[in-house]
Parts: C-alpha cells; sequence; structure tokens
C-alpha cells in the first residue's frame, strides 16, 4: 500500500519531483508551479490533465511530507479501494500441466456446463424476477385496500385526516424496513445497481458486489421501496440481482452460507466470472423489460471490451430463458389460460417440433455445404478460365430456366385467384379460367416474393407434392448456383428452401398426427423451416435471430427460432463448417478466428514465429535497402529495425519500419549524404505518406543511381519506435490474444536482451487450426 | 296487433339485451314482415314501408314504462333521440334483410344500395353534433354513452361488409345508381349465359365453338374493368361462375408433352456435357507451395504428433 502510494503521489510532492518533470514539461513549469500553489487539485501537463490522489494518501503515515492535504469531496478524486479484477490468464506450468492432462472431452464438457450454468442463470433470473413483481403486487394490494378501506369509512362520518396519516404511516414503514435492512446489513446494495455492475464489468472489483447477501438486501430493498409507494422502479436492481445470481451460480459456492457444492470449480476465476456475470446482467435487463435482445447489447454496451462470439451467443441464451420463464411463471401465477395452454402446447409439442426441425435444417445445410464445397473445388481446380466461368453462369441460367418451366407445366395444382392479389404473375396455363399454377408462384417470381407467399399465405394455398418438388429443385440450383461467377446472396435462397420444406412440414403435421389443425399454422413452420435451413447452411447465430424477429416483427418467436438455429448450428458443425468459413477456407485466406484453437497453450512463439529475419540498421545504406525490397522472393512487409552494440553481429531492436514507409523515402530520396548537400530542401512529413496511401508504387518504379546506393539512410525518425514484442516463451493462445484484439499485422519476437529473435505475422499464426485429429498445420502457398 | 307485440318485444330486446339477441330479432322481424322478392323495384322511394302499427309513438310510451322509470331525469327532452333509435332499427333490419336474401349468388351491391344509403343517412344523422330541442346532443346519449357501444358497433359491421364488397365501385357518384360499365358487364353476362343455355344439352364443342365469341368479349370486358378498379362483389362472383362453367366444358389440354420435356431435357444434359469437358480437357490448377523460414521448422510438425500421441 504504501508502495503504491508513493508512486501516485509524485503530483502531489512538489518539491522533490520538480527536478524529474521539468524535461517532461518543456519549461512551462513556472506556471503549472503557481496553479499548484492556489490549491486547486487539477493541474495540467500540456493538454493532459492529471487527477490528484491525495485524498487517500492522507491516511498514510507519511514522513516525508508534513502534513497531508484535505479538500473536500468532489468528483475529480479516484478511490485507492478500488482494484482491478485479473482478467488475464495465468500461463504457469500448473496451468499447462492441467491443459495437457484435460482431454479433449473435457473441454467438451466444459463448454457445456458454461451452457448449463448460463441456462440456471436465465431461470433463476426469472424467478427472481417474478418474485419481486409478485410480492410488490401483493403488498401493495394489501396497502391500497387498507387505505381504501379507510378512506371509505372515514369519507362517510368525516376525519380523513386519519386516513392520511395511515397512508403516511404505511409507507413510511415500508420505507424504514427497507433502509434499515440496507444501511445496516449491505450499504453496496443501495441504488440501482446499475453504476456497480457497469464497474464490475469495466474490470473494477467493486467489494462485496456480487455476494448472496447483497441479493438478498437488494431484493427486499426494493420490494419494500416500491411497496412503500417510493417513485423507483424495479428494473435496476433486477439487473443488478442478475449480475449476483450469475456469479453466485457459476461458482458452485457461495462463502456467504459456507457451502461448497463442489461444480463448476473451472470457473472460480475473474476470467470465467466476469463473462458470467455479463450474461447474469443481460439477463437481468431482459427479465427487467422482455427484451433479450437489449439485454445483450446493455452487456456488449458496458463490458464490451471483452466479447466474443460465443461469449455473445450464450449470454443471448441467458436472457432467452431469463425472459421465458418470467412469462411461463408469471401467467401460471396469474392463472391465463389461454396464454397458458399456449405456452404448454409449445413445450409439449412444439419445441421438439421446432428442435427436430432445426435438426433436419442442420442436415440439409450440412449436405448443401458439402455438395456446394466439392463444386467448389471442382470449379477452383478445372473451371478457371473466365470464359468457361461466363459459360458456366449462362448455362446454370438456362437449366433453372428450363427447369422450372418443366415443373410449371407438369404441375396440377390449381388455385383460385384471390381479389387481393397476392400473386404479381399468376400463370393460368391448363388451370380453368380464374385460377393460377400454384407451382408457378413459387418459380415464376422473384425468390424474395415466393419466400413472402410461403410464410403468409393461407393454409391450402400450396399442395404437398407443389412443396416437395420445389424444395428438392430448389435447393439443388441453389446449391449449384452459389459459387458462379456472379455477384449473388444466398441468404434469399436458404430461406425459400426452408420456408418450403417447413411449410411442408406444416401441412403434413396435422394430417398424419392428433395435432390440431388450428395450432399448426403452416407460415409459421415455414418461418421455422427457413430459420432452421439459413442456420444450418451460414451457421449464424444471434444476428439471424435479431434478423428474423425483425424481419417478421413477432418478438415471441424468439425464443423457438433461437432454439431452432442452436440445433441447426450443432447438428450442422458435427459434420461441416459454415459455407461461407469453407469459401474463406478454399480461397486460402489467413482468417484468423475468434480464439486459438483450444489445448494450444504448450506451443510457443518460438515455434511459431519466422526465424531469421531481415532487419535494418538505423542508419542503413541505400543499395541493401534497395536489394531487400527488390528480391521477389521474399515479400516482406515489417522489417525490425536495431541498433549495433559495438562488437556484436545482431544488434538489440530500437523499432518497426514498414515497406511503404520506406518506399516513400526511397521515392523522396531521403538520404543523410542529402540532407548535409540541400538544406533547403522540404522536410518529409506525415502528409506524404499520406498522399502515398494506400497504393504506394511498387519498387521498380523507384530507381536509384550507382552513386545514391552508397548513400546512407537514417531511419529513427520514421519507423514505429515502440513496436509490439512478446518474448520467446508466449504461448500461441496469447500471440493470438494480441493478434486479434490490437490488429497486429508484425509482432516482433526478442530475446532476453531485446535482440530479435523472430518476426510473427498473421500467416504464421493462422495455420494452426483444429482439424479432425487435433492441431493441424497449414501449408503456404504461392499468391 | 300481433305484430306490434312482436316489435315491442324486440325492443325491449333491443335495449336491454346485446348485439346477438339483436341480430335474431332482426329474423325474426324479417319474417313477421314477409319481404322478398326484388325490393328495388318494389320500393322506388327512399323510405322504407313501415307497418303503421309501429310508431315512435308507442315505442316511446313503451319505453318510458321500461326505462324513465329508473332514470327520469335521464331521458328528458330526448324525444327525437328517440325517435332517431327506431328510424335507426328499422333501417338495419331492412338492410340486414336485404343483404342475406341476395347472398348466393352474390348481388348485394346491385338490389341493396338503397337501403346502405338510408341507413347511413340516419347513422350520419345521430352521430351529426347537432343538439335536438332541449339542447341535447343525440350522439352522446345514443352512441357513447355504455360499456356496450351497440350502434356503433352495428353501424360498423354493415359498413365493414360494405366495404369490403367494394361496391362504391359499381355505383355511380352518392351510391345513387348502377354505373354505366356495370350494365354494361351485366348485358354481356345475359349474353353468354343465355349461349350457354342454348347449347348445354348438345355437343360440348359446338358450346365451346358458338359462345366462344360472346365469353371472350366479357372476359376482355372483365379484365379492363379488373385494370380501372371499377369491379365490386357481384360482378367478380358472376364472372367466376361463368368462368367455371367454361373451364368446366371448354379447357385447353396439354399438347405439347413432348417438346417440352425434349428441351428441358436437352437443357439438363448440357451440364454434363460442360464439366465433363472440363475435367477432360481444361489443365488443372495446381498451387506453388513455400517453405517458410522457421527456427525449427523441422521439429514443429513432429512436436504436434509427438505431444498428442
Amino acid at each position: 500500500m504504501a508502495n503504491i502510494a508513493k508512486k501516485v503521489s509524485w503530483s502531489g510532492k512538489n518539491d522533490e519531483t520538480r527536478g524529474e518533470r521539468t524535461p517532461l514539461l518543456n519549461g512551462s513549469e513556472e506556471v503549472r508551479y503557481n496553479r499548484q500553489l492556489s490549491g486547486g487539485p487539477i493541474f495540467h501537463i500540456g493538454r493532459l490533465s492529471t487527477v490528484d490522489l491525495e485524498e487517500d494518501i492522507a491516511t498514510e503515515e507519511d514522513p516525508v511530507r508534513s502534513r497531508p492535504k484535505e479538500i473536500p469531496h468532489n468528483e475529480k478524486l479516484l478511490s485507492l479501494k478500488y482494484e482491478s479484477l485479473d482478467y488475464d490468464n495465468s500461463e504457469n506450468q500448473l496451468f499447462l500441466e492441467e491443459e495437457r492432462r484435460m482431454s479433449h472431452m473435457g473441454f467438451r464438457c466444459l463448454e457445456i456446463s458454461r451452457w448449463v450454468i448460463c441456462g440456471l442463470i436465465g431461470v433463476f433470473t426469472g424467478l427472481i424476477a417474478c418474485f419481486i413483481d409478485i410480492v410488490v403486487e401483493k403488498l401493495a394490494g394489501v396497502k391500497y385496500s387498507v387505505v381504501k378501506k379507510n378512506i371509505e369509512m372515514f369519507t362517510e362520518v368525516g376525519g380523513l385526516s386519519i386516513s392520511l396519516l395511515l397512508w403516511v404511516v404505511l409507507n413510511s414503514a415500508f420505507v424504514m424496513v427497507g433502509a434499515i435492512i440496507v444501511t445496516c446489513f449491505e450499504p453496496i446494495a443501495a441504488g440501482s445497481g446499475i453504476p456497480q455492475i457497469k464497474c464490475y464489468l469495466n474490470g473494477v472489483k467493486v467489494p462485496r458486489v456480487v455476494r448472496l447477501k447483497t441479493l438478498v438486501v437488494k431484493v427486499c430493498g426494493v420490494i419494500c421501496s416500491v411497496a412503500g409507494g417510493l417513485a423507483v422502479g424495479k428494473e435496476g436492481p433486477m439487473i443488478h440481482s442478475g449480475a449476483v445470481v450469475a456469479a453466485g451460480v457459476s461458482q458452485g459456492r457461495s462463502t456467504s452460507l459456507k457451502k461448497d457444492f463442489k461444480i463448476f470449480e473451472y470457473f472460480r476465476r475473474d476470467t470465467e466470472k466476469r463473462d458470467f456475470v455479463s450474461a447474469g446482467a443481460a439477463a437481468g435487463v431482459s427479465a427487467a423489460f422482455g427484451a433479450p435482445v437489449g439485454g445483450v447489447l446493455f452487456s456488449l454496451e458496458e463490458g464490451a471490451s471483452f466479447w466474443n462470439q460465443m461469449l455473445t451467443w450464450r449470454i443471448f441464451f441467458a436472457s432467452m430463458i431469463s425472459t421465458f420463464t418470467l412469462n411461463l411463471v408469471l401467467s401460471v401465477y396469474h392463472n391465463k389460460t389461454t396464454e397458458l395452454s399456449q405456452i404448454i402446447c409449445c413445450l409439449l409439442y412444439e419445441i421438439p417440433l421446432f428442435i427436430c426441425m432445426g435438426a433436419i435444417g442442420g442436415l440439409l445445410g450440412a449436405l448443401f455445404n458439402l455438395l456446394n464445397y466439392w463444386l467448389t473445388i471442382f470449379r477452383i481446380r478445372y473451371v478457371h478460365r473466365p470464359c468457361l466461368q461466363v459459360m458456366e453462369a449462362m448455362m446454370v441460367a438456362a437449366v433453372t430456366a428450363s427447369v422450372s418451366f418443366a415443373m410449371i407445366y407438369l404441375s396440377n395444382d390449381c388455385k383460385p385467384l384471390k381479389m387481393d392479389n397476392s400473386e404479381e404473375y399468376p400463370l393460368q396455363l391448363f388451370c380453368a379460367d380464374g385460377e393460377y399454377n400454384a407451382m408457378a408462384t413459387t418459380f415464376f417470381n422473384t425468390p424474395e416474393r415466393s419466400v413472402r407467399s410461403l410464410f403468409h399465405n393461407p393454409r391450402g394455398t400450396y399442395n404437398l407434392l407443389t412443396l416437395g418438388f420445389f424444395t428438392l429443385t430448389y435447393f439443388f440450383l441453389a446449391c449449384w448456383t452459389y459459387g458462379l461467377m456472379v455477384s449473388a446472396g444466398v441468404f434469399i435462397p436458404s430461406l425459400l428452401i426452408g420456408a418450403a420444406w417447413g411449410r411442408l412440414f406444416g401441412v403434413l403435421l396435422p394430417n398424419k398426427t392428433f395435432i390440431k389443425p388450428i395450432w399448426a399454422d403452416p407460415g409459421k413452420y415455414a418461418l421455422m423451416g427457413a430459420a432452421a435451413q439459413l442456420g444450418g447452411i451460414v451457421r449464424m447465430t444471434l444476428s439471424l435471430t435479431v434478423i428474423l424477429v425483425e424481419a417478421t416483427g413477432n418478438v415471441t418467436y424468439g425464443f423457438p427460432i433461437m432454439l431452432v438455429l442452436m440445433t441447426a448450428k450443432i447438428v450442422g458443425d458435427y459434420f461441416i463448417e459454415g459455407l461461407y468459413d469453407i469459401h474463406i477456407k478454399l480461397q486460402s485466406v489467413p482468417f484468423l478466428h475468434w480464439e486459438a484453437p483450444a489445448t494450444s497453450h504448450w506451443l510457443t512463439a518460438r515455434e511459431v514465429m519466422s526465424s531469421p529475419v531481415t532487419c535494418f540498421n538505423q542508419l542503413e545504406k541505400v543499395g541493401t535497402i534497395m536489394d531487400f525490397l527488390s528480391n521477389t522472393a521474399t515479400n516482406h512487409n515489417g522489417f525490425p529495425v536495431i541498433v549495433q552494440a559495438s562488437g556484436e553481429q545482431s544488434g538489440k531492436l530500437c523499432g518497426l519500419i514498414l515497406r511503404s514507409q520506406l518506399i516513400v523515402l526511397l521515392k523522396h530520396k531521403v538520404f543523410v549524404e542529402r540532407a548535409h548537400s540541400r538544406l533547403h530542401q522540404r522536410k518529409l512529413q506525415l502528409k506524404d505518406f499520406r498522399d502515398a496511401y494506400p497504393r504506394f508504387p511498387p519498387i521498380q518504379s523507384i530507381h536509384v543511381s550507382q552513386d545514391e546506393r552508397e548513400c546512407m539512410m537514417d531511419l529513427s525518425e520514421f519507423m514505429n519506435p515502440t513496436p509490439y514484442t512478446v518474448p520467446q516463451e508466449t504461448s500461441l493462445p496469447r500471440v493470438f490474444k494480441l493478434f486479434r484484439a490490437l490488429g497486429l499485422r508484425h509482432l516482433v519476437v526478442v530475446d532476453d536482451v531485446n535482440k530479435v529473435v523472430g518476426l510473427v505475422t498473421r500467416k504464421d499464426l493462422a495455420r494452426y487450426h483444429m482439424g479432425k485429429h487435433g492441431l493441424e498445420e497449414l501449408h503456404l502457398a504461392q499468391m | 296487433m300481433g305484430v306490434f307485440v312482436n316489435y315491442a318485444c324486440l325492443f325491449r330486446l333491443l335495449l336491454w339485451a346485446n348485439a346477438l339477441t339483436f341480430i335474431t330479432a332482426v329474423n325474426i322481424a324479417s319474417d313477421a314482415t314477409e319481404l322478398s322478392g326484388d325490393r328495388a323495384l318494389n320500393r322506388p322511394s327512399s323510405f322504407i314501408s313501415v307497418p303503421h302499427a309501429f310508431q315512435p309513438d308507442s315505442f316511446r310510451q313503451f319505453l318510458t314504462l321500461g326505462l324513465s322509470d329508473a332514470f327520469p331525469e335521464d331521458m328528458e327532452g330526448t324525444e327525437n333521440c328517440l325517435e332517431l333509435l327506431s328510424i335507426f332499427g328499422q333501417r338495419y333490419v331492412t338492410l340486414a334483410n336485404c343483404l342475406v336474401s341476395y347472398a348466393r349468388p352474390v348481388k348485394v351491391c346491385q338490389n341493396c344500395y338503397t337501403d346502405y344509403n338510408n341507413f347511413e343517412n340516419i347513422y350520419k344523422n345521430i352521430s351529426s353534433d347537432q343538439s335536438g330541442p332541449g339542447n341535447v346532443s343525440c350522439q352522446d346519449s345514443l352512441l357513447w354513452s355504455d360499456r356496450l357501444m351497440l350502434l356503433p358497433s352495428l353501424y360498423s359491421g354493415l359498413r365493414d361488409i360494405w366495404e369490403s364488397a367494394a361496391c362504391t365501385n359499381c355505383l355511380t357518384a352518392y351510391q345513387m345508381n348502377l354505373s354505366n360499365e356495370t350494365l354494361n358487364f351485366l348485358a354481356k353476362l345475359n349474353q353468354s349465359l343465355i349461349c350457354f343455355d342454348k347449347y348445354q344439352q348438345g355437343n360440348h364443342s359446338e358450346l365451346c365453338k358458338k359462345c366462344k365469341t360472346a365469353y371472350k368479349q366479357l372476359d376482355e370486358l372483365y379484365s379492363k374493368m379488373e385494370g380501372n378498379k371499377t369491379l365490386c362483389i357481384d360482378i367478380e362472383d358472376a364472372m367466376n361462375m361463368t368462368r367455371q362453367l367454361w373451364s368446366k366444358n371448354c379447357s385447353s389440354p396439354r399438347k405439347e408433352m413432348v417438346p417440352v420435356i425434349a428441351v428441358s431435357s436437352f437443357m439438363l444434359f448440357l451440364p454434363i456435357i460442360f464439366y465433363l469437358s472440363n475435367y477432360l480437357h481444361s489443365e488443372q490448377k495446381k498451387r506453388k507451395l513455400i517453405h517458410p523460414k522457421r527456427a525449427k521448422s523441422s521439429h514443429s510438425l513432429m512436436n504436434i504428433q509427438d505431444k498428442f500421441s
């Protein structure tokens, strides 16, 4: 503590630090010194304003300072009470050993238990929200009925002032209870709790904010204050409660109750806990407002610095479960039979059906991806000449048209024309006058319109054969079409395929089973089928749920759509990756995923990096630079800059310079000799680099004479003097995290005396991926 | 007198019971008055032939027995309103009766527009904000003074029916008469139907040949009207029936089965040839591998195998 105090208190101790600061402040010290004497806690260094930490230091017994300064509390202070959370993983020997011992299955189990915990968080948060709702309703009901009775009694006989007093007493009593439990038991539970949760998600360890006691006090407190008639809402505390539930459930024990369930022991660290707390906060928001997406966005907004795809999806899951629990329990409590029967029939038969549809979507999606993968490989290998590609595209168009025509021609499905004209181009063909060919509405239409009519047209618009043939042909056509040399998307075709078989499912269902047709709206099944198919092909999760919910404008479908998409993704991922990932891979793009491959902690930077690195000296000969840059075999882009210590062949790292910068320097002939000879020459500015951006001239376009080759270039002014470096022992996930989070291009690997030993680039990282048999390494290919 | 008693009962229901009972009452009433046949011809004037026994006076007298006992001051000065109410009731009954009698085949627009105009007028009278004698506006007392709001919901029910039938499309401005186009269509329709009838007994192919011109003209006229948006339910329904009648007898057969299948199978054959020829004749694209510079490049893959085995 004293140590920290000394470090931060430099700004307060004016006399001692004066000497230190003088070079930093470029002689503006006098002015600042005066300001400091005038007593304001803030003083300015250049444009930076520094906050004085004096208040807390004042409690320390510091012999150097004679008298700690005291100032009244204001907003420009920082407290030493708060510490940071340890979000970074400590990769020590024990950790590596545990990872080595853990099997592949173990990692799967961990992932599953994360999902289970998120589900539990959702359930408990929903239940707490119900509890608060119900108790508030009951207490307020009792209060209002008592006061009402009293007022009615005294309206006739007079003496309404007694009623007034009764009301006052009742309210005060409720609020007193609430205030007492907060002030005496857990002061942190005061207020809405959102500031505290924001701090926690930001990475600040706020003492006692996620304890069980806080939760109990918070829930009772908010009940008392709402029942006490204060102008408060229960939403903020609900968010806080969600966060506490998450912190408690994920740890599998309660220190307040001194009870350890011996489960989820792996998650007992800040990294994991904070992930769950963000899920809990999201669940709280969604329970408070019935807005699952809002909950996810809340967590995203407040805890955005540590975020990834899987976490987002888990948070969304927790939010959805929480809203669902809340709605279910509340409708049971309020005895809303219609809603309840809807929910129960949902639970009993619809949810399993939707999950089945999700699985079918996953299978079909995987089949689609597999066929498209083979086709794309074939296209890359054999159909690579432009004329062939154009021919292929035309041929696909021709076949699509002729197949559609044949289908329409052979179809016997005639439906009467409607007045509202939902069909833009009704084809009569062999149907009777006043009827149209139903097959034609699906084929003889833009796909978007077909999707719309599949979603919205009433039962009986399409017959089974039409839908079946349509699904089959359109599936193969779409699969064949994706990857042609035309600009074309896969969203609407997948939606269309899914909507067609989903509708087929919905039409078949009441025919073959006991289910009443009133429940089985074919439009709903078409929507679920579309979601399943699209999810099975592109494997998007959260965004797709939100897209579909927003497109249909029906929030109640959110939960089933989420389940369908999840199932589709799980089933599909078992067989093959998503379509976009396949195409990224086939284009040999060094794509960095969200996280490094699991169980790769044992790989270190030494194994990952490219090793002999081309370095430049700080003062380098133009000829050398030209030679390196013109070498076509190596297409290096970043060059570490070193200073040569006397008597050593490799020097210490002092910066990093890019190819583009060097080219601009060479173009402007910024050589040391020239600078001496032509003093009038304009100094190179950042503008010169910007002007050349982003198409820097190739090295071949720069001509350097033989004389100039002997000149020297001073790179120190133009290089990045503080490139990111890592020691050789850094693990692959750590390097990966740096690359992903900071968007790095070059990462210099140095040894213990800061000498360059290697360079890590994106391709070095992207070549590791999880294959069927553990970690695999990809090959590098030219162009 | 029996009729009067009947009506008295009915209006007691109207006031105290819900809309459902009222509708049943309407049915009974229409039975009682024996209204049938072409009403538009029978009654040229816009006023309804009210059974003489049913006069506002007796109705009010009846009301004073029932309601004004309980709320004497509420009903004071509302005689005008009660009169309006009774007229509303009569016209409602007439309109509903007309609609039901021409429900199938649909001829509501042709036959009920006068009734509808009358009905709408009386509702407008009630809901207009003119205060009658005694400075009491009937709007408040008749339309919005209770939870049920019977009159507005009765009115909006019939108005919705009228609007979804799109009858205004077949009528002249202010719904005074059938539009010329409609009359023209009806004439053409009649021609076709007569033709159909004539050849019904004989050979179907003869019917198809002889009536083709009439039918085609009718069809063209219909398409034109569809484009102009001058269709109402009567015309649509009549045309639908005619089309069904026509299609039952004369429908075009599938003649070109073979060419269609041949062309499409030829089209299907193309890609197979295309891909096969590409596979056989196009040279396969090859990629050159690069051996990256590594500190221990020979070890790294071996390491992976080791640690996983």
